[in-house]
């Protein structure tokens, strides 16, 4: 098509945008409705997803772990024979390499309180981390989350429990609890500690669920034999999920023939030795990844009513222009425009009124993300006591994703343009002689 | 220069079947100024949108500079119109968010023009019709009188073969008609193009230098007038 053609015919569906202002604009709002309430939740998945991860990695999994191979799916088992051996010619081999790496063991157990000094008598069952005091800090933030008391140090009978979880025992530095575990070879054990510090963390399912004491105890009354069920290591990422893994699976490489020192022993045991593996952020969250796959989806449904919204909205009005229009369509086409310009034309003006809608849309977004970004929205009445299972606080954040605010522009234009379709092709069937006829 | 040969044309009104055309024959020349005139109903309007190719005779051939158009395909006769084809039509229409200037020159863009000879054969031929410093009003600041200019000047603009007006006075009072077909008189003594008309007005069918007269889809009369 020569440049002046369609230059004309692009300028004239620019200015028949002014030619029903009222129409053009209510359309456009209902478009810019749709749009803003798709940017605004996917930013607010996006921010949840990038707050759970966040706080995965620093309470949780670190950048990445090292653990038997078998270990990560039956983590919530709590295995005490799916263990890294040797931890500690582990952690020489990641020292040498610069890497930080903090070990630690999970099990599961009972913690036991008694009536007084604790309001009533009770046991609850939670998992329980061995953690190194002074490792642990370098990989996780749990040191930073301390409220009351202190962090795991001298004390090697000190036990670290979650806010929400003291308030719920009656909890105070001091108070002495009994914590009932079944050791590596699977004998029971009674470890008798006392409450040295409580935490507070955006991460619920940690100060819900978790509790700590030091990796020594543990090894000690779980007769760990030097085994850790994992170490977690901090690879210098600026999102989690990032970090180049390599390194850490070199020093894995040379740390093993050492690591290995323990064969014997577990092969005298009937245990199938297998090496540790390097676990990606993403080998561990995958269950979360494909939840969080699930509620994104959702705002997939967001994305069908927006696109419902355009569809139905610049349809009507598109129909509506185009039967008003039906002469001027029938002299455009008398004096020698194609029907194929005639569609672009309204496509293009279709087109623009997605536009409109749109600019309408992420500046309302802007604003509503700008909202989420700096204040977030408090839920957690809401949901106070119940656990989702994600790692997110009682506020939820949104992030700024300009990818989704193009991506919602851009699914409004087509999908306005490509609607104008049918009703032009409507107009368009008819004989040009019978459209010049129409009042 | 165009050529209708035994065309008949049929067409359902309702559910009544309409003869419009029973084998209609008409040449026309260069430079003609011609009256198609009749009742409502006499099958002027669709001998009119027959010639200019908006419309496909049901029998009988036409030819344009020529070219046999009957049997062609739509995108041919698009291009037909587009080249050698104005229209004049009773309601102007004009497109309303285009300036007088913006209107006339549509017909040069879609010929792919360049832009600076649009600009100048638009500007000229708007002077021509009396127009010049209205070249940036849009039609809802002319009179009807005026829209019609911008109508004639449109398609004028890109020098066709023969331009075709279907009632062009019949939304114009009879003085502001008038004028129009004074200037549209001198725009054929002056370019030499065919002017068609198709009208009921009793002024076109004076001014007329060849007037045909169809009833019930025949030409009942054929008569060419001096200067």
């Amino acid at each position: 098509m020569p440049r002046t053609r369609g230059t004309f015919l692009l300028q004239l569906a620019v200015k028949n945008l002014t030619r029903y202002k009222r129409r053009t604009a209510i359309t456009a709002t209902a478009i810019g409705f749709g749009v803003a309430i798709f940017v605004a939740m996917a930013s607010m998945l996006d921010g949840f997803e990038a707050e759970s991860n966040r706080n995965l990695a620093r309470y949780e999994l670190g950048s990445a772990a090292v653990a038997h191979p078998e270990y990560w799916d039956d983590r919530e088992q709590y295995p005490l024979d799916l263990v890294v051996e040797n931890a500690e010619a582990v952690l020489e081999a990641f020292d040498r390499a610069s890497i930080a790496a903090a070990p630690r063991v999970a099990f599961q157990g009972e913690l036991v309180v008694h009536y007084d000094p604790f309001p009533e008598d009770g046991s609850l069952h939670l998992a329980f981390y061995g953690i190194d005091p002074v490792r642990d800090v370098t990989v996780f933030d749990l040191a930073d989350g301390i409220v009351e008391g202190e962090f795991l140090g001298e004390n090697e009978y000190g036990l670290l429990i979650g806010r929400w979880l003291a308030d719920r025992l009656g909890a105070e530095i001091g108070f002495p609890v009994t914590v009932l575990a079944r050791t590596r070879d699977g004998f029971h054990q009674i470890i008798d500690l006392e409450i040295a510090g409580i935490f507070e963390t955006p991460n619920p399912v940690v100060d819900r669920g978790a509790v700590f004491l030091p990796i020594s105890t543990a090894e000690l009354y779980l007769e760990m034999r030097g085994a850790v069920t994992s170490l977690h290591l901090a690879l210098g990422e600026s999102v989690p999920g990032t970090a180049d893994l390599e390194p850490a699976r070199q020093a894995l490489s040379q740390a093993l023939p050492q690591a290995g020192g323990a064969e014997e022993e577990s092969q005298a045991r009937g245990e199938e030795e297998q090496p540790p593996v390097v676990l990606s952020f993403a080998d561990m969250t995958r269950e979360l990844a494909e939840a969080m796959e699930v509620e994104k989806a959702s705002n997939n449904v967001v994305l069908f009513l927006l696109a419902v919204i355009a569809v139905v909205g610049i349809s009507n009005t598109m129909l509506m222009s185009v039967l008003e229009r039906e002469r001027e369509v029938g002299m455009m086409r008398a004096v020698g425009v194609r029907n194929a310009e005639i569609r672009k034309v309204f496509m293009f003006e279709a087109a623009g009124i997605g536009l409109i809608g749109s600019l309408i849309g992420i500046t309302f977004s802007i604003g509503l993300v700008a909202f989420m970004v700096h204040v977030g929205i408090d839920y957690g009445a809401m949901i106070e006591d119940i656990d989702m299972g994600y790692r997110t606080g009682t506020v939820l954040y949104g992030v700024w994703n300009p990818a989704t605010m193009v991506a919602a522009t851009a699914f409004a234009v087509v999908v306005a343009g490509v609607t104008s379709f049918l009703p032009t092709s409507r107009i368009l069937r008819r004989p040009v002689s019978e459209s010049l006829r129409r009042s | 220069m165009i050529s209708a040969q035994v065309v008949h044309k049929t067409y359902i009104d309702g559910e009544t079947q309409v003869h419009a055309l029973r084998g209609i024959d008409l040449n026309i020349g260069e430079a003609e100024f011609l009256a198609i005139a009749g009742p409502s109903g006499s099958g002027k309007s669709t001998l009119l949108n027959i010639i200019g190719c908006i419309d496909t005779p049901d029998s009988g051939e036409v030819q344009i500079d020529g070219e046999l158009v009957t049997g062609r395909k739509t995108r041919d006769l698009v291009e037909i119109r587009r080249a050698k084809i104005g229209f004049v039509f009773q309601n102007f229409n004009l497109i309303p968010v285009l300036t007088a200037y913006e209107n006339v020159a549509m017909s040069l863009a879609l010929l792919g023009l360049r832009e600076a000879e649009i600009r100048e054969r638009s500007m000229t031929m708007l002077a021509e019709v009396g127009l010049q410093g209205m070249e940036d009003r849009r039609p809802s600041r002319l009179s009807g009188g005026q829209q019609q200019r911008v109508a004639v000047a449109r398609a004028l603009v890109k020098e066709p073969l023969i331009v075709l007006a279907d009632e062009p006075t019949a939304n114009l009072d009879s003085e502001t008609g008038e004028d129009v077909l004074k200037l549209m008189l001198e725009l054929n003594s002056r370019l030499g193009t065919t002017f068609v008309f198709s009208t009921h007005d009793q002024m076109v069918m004076e001014y007329a230098r060849r007037l045909c007269l169809l009833h019930d889809g025949l030409i009942v009369s054929d008569e060419h007038r001096s200067a």
